[in-house]
């Protein structure tokens, strides 16, 4: 897991983020247990309260759960709450593009192009983790810019 | 004893009385050297368990303020509160309790490493021993080497350990990491996590690394020219400030209709930019509402651009901000 103190994104956010996706590749499985906080904390290099209000994300989200006396466990139905969520932000993501390009005048069809384009070469550059699952569901996005 | 006090009401304004619940309460205090303002001002308080990162550019007061932490220095006025003592008047209760580690290291050159902890230890009425020894090994300090062929890097991890070893319940840490090399700088922030007991502690440390701030603060206490500007959660202030880059037909209406706090605004052409010290509270929509205004775009900015926009901003004074 890697977290970056540059990003704009709340160190706490992108650890819950880097959570989610952790079960929702597979790589934290459901009834698996959570680091503790203080050995997550040592290892980013970041404030155990900042582990903890990440944990307390993925608590509300129901992706983990705590067990008295053992600590955090991932959700049994954990994968598939995690997935819309990862689904709600690359939408969040993607219109963000999108309306940068609307206002700077690209037309929808340049910006649907460009967004074929990135994706192409970001999914060369990087193995995905999870490779059958993705494609599909990110196709659906540039088509409703397109409209 | 010496004179006691019959209880009587307070005159004059009532100051908040330091709240002992608060690891560290500062109200109104300022700090003068000569004619030289060092701090105006601070009101400042940090609840027990939380870690604060104290920033502002060279020379803003960021040492003074550690110092009278300590009760090393005499404020000019207001009142200082540090685990619910005064620090003028209980040092020795409070040297216990408090782990110091300053900005420069006074320690004699021709002791080794091993003599400096023993030293340390002699001083202290509690130590931890186990833990100095496991963070030794963790950081791989020399202890056989004398401390003046020690480099800054090294000499500061010993610094640590000394003043983590008696557990104390609040840590002060005055630019621990300034001069180290990127890896010296982790292993501190590695240490100042691991260290932590139990029951957690309070730490409060300044720094000019802002990735430092966000990976070990919950709040961020900001301090230009003697002020300080800002106190809060880390999180609230990134969710909280953004840059607008909008178009603007005619002329922004000047000042800026209520509700729209900026820390400053650029423009080039028919575009500006605005940093919005609060973007969450329906400001974006009254720029968006005002004639002749088209918003091209709403961004968050990262810790260090909000430090540094705070440090420019009309409140802070712009010429304290060359780095000296």
């Amino acid at each position: 897991m890697q977290i970056d103190p540059r990003r704009h994104l709340p160190i706490y956010l992108q650890i819950a983020e880097a959570i989610r996706g952790g079960v929702a590749a597979g790589t934290y499985r459901p009834g698996e247990a959570l680091p503790s906080l203080r050995e997550l904390a040592v290892t980013l290099r970041v404030n155990p309260n900042t582990v903890q209000r990440a944990y307390d994300e993925l608590s509300r989200e129901g992706i983990v759960e705590a067990r008295r006396g053992l600590g955090l466990f991932v959700a049994e139905r954990a994968p598939g709450d995690a997935r819309p969520r990862a689904v709600e932000e690359v939408r969040a993501a993607l219109e963000r593009g999108i309306r940068i390009g609307l206002a700077a005048g690209l037309a929808p069809e340049s910006i649907a192009a460009d967004f074929r384009q990135a994706l192409a070469t970001v999914t060369r550059s990087i193995p995905s983790p999870v490779p059958p699952a993705t494609p599909p569901k990110l196709r659906r996005n540039p088509k409703e810019a397109d409209a | 004893m010496n004179a006691t006090f019959a209880p009587h009401a307070q005159v004059g304004p009532a100051a908040p009385a330091p709240p002992s619940a608060q690891a560290i309460s500062m109200h109104g205090v300022t700090k003068r050297f000569g004619t030289t303002v060092a701090l105006d001002d601070v009101s400042l308080s940090i609840p027990p368990g939380s870690i604060c990162g104290l920033v502002g550019p060279n020379g803003a007061g960021k040492t003074t303020l550690v110092r009278l932490l300590l009760g090393l220095e005499r404020p000019a006025a207001g009142t200082i509160g540090v685990l619910g003592l005064d620090p003028l008047c209980d040092a020795l209760a409070l040297r216990e309790r408090v782990g110091y580690v300053p900005d420069t290291l006074h320690a004699d050159r021709w002791m080794t490493g091993a003599e400096v902890l023993r030293f340390c230890r002699g001083l202290r009425r509690r130590w931890n021993a186990p833990l100095a020894a496991s963070l030794v090994d963790r950081l791989g300090i020399p202890l056989k080497t004398r401390v003046g062929n020690l480099s800054r890097g090294t000499l500061v991890k010993l610094g640590l350990v000394a003043a983590v070893a008696p557990e104390p319940e609040l840590l002060l840490l005055d630019e621990p990491m300034a001069g180290l090399d990127p890896l010296a700088r982790e292993e501190v922030v590695e240490t100042v996590i691991a260290a932590a007991p139990e029951r957690p502690w309070t730490v409060l440390f300044s720094s000019h690394s802002l990735d430092d701030v966000q990976r070990l603060a919950d709040s961020i206490a900001v301090v230009v020219a003697g002020r300080l500007v800002h106190h809060g959660a880390t999180d609230d202030l990134l969710a909280a400030v953004r840059r607008v880059r909008m178009r603007v037909d005619d002329a922004l209406p000047r000042p800026l209709p209520a509700g729209i706090d900026v820390y400053g605004s650029q423009r080039s052409g028919r575009e500006w930019t605005l940093v919005l010290r609060d973007g969450s509270g329906g400001a974006i929509e009254r720029l968006r509402g005002l004639p002749g205004v088209e918003i091209l775009g709403v961004d968050p900015l990262s810790l260090e651009e909000i430090f540094k926009h705070m440090a420019r901003a009309p409140s802070g004074r712009n010429e304290e901000r060359s780095q000296s």
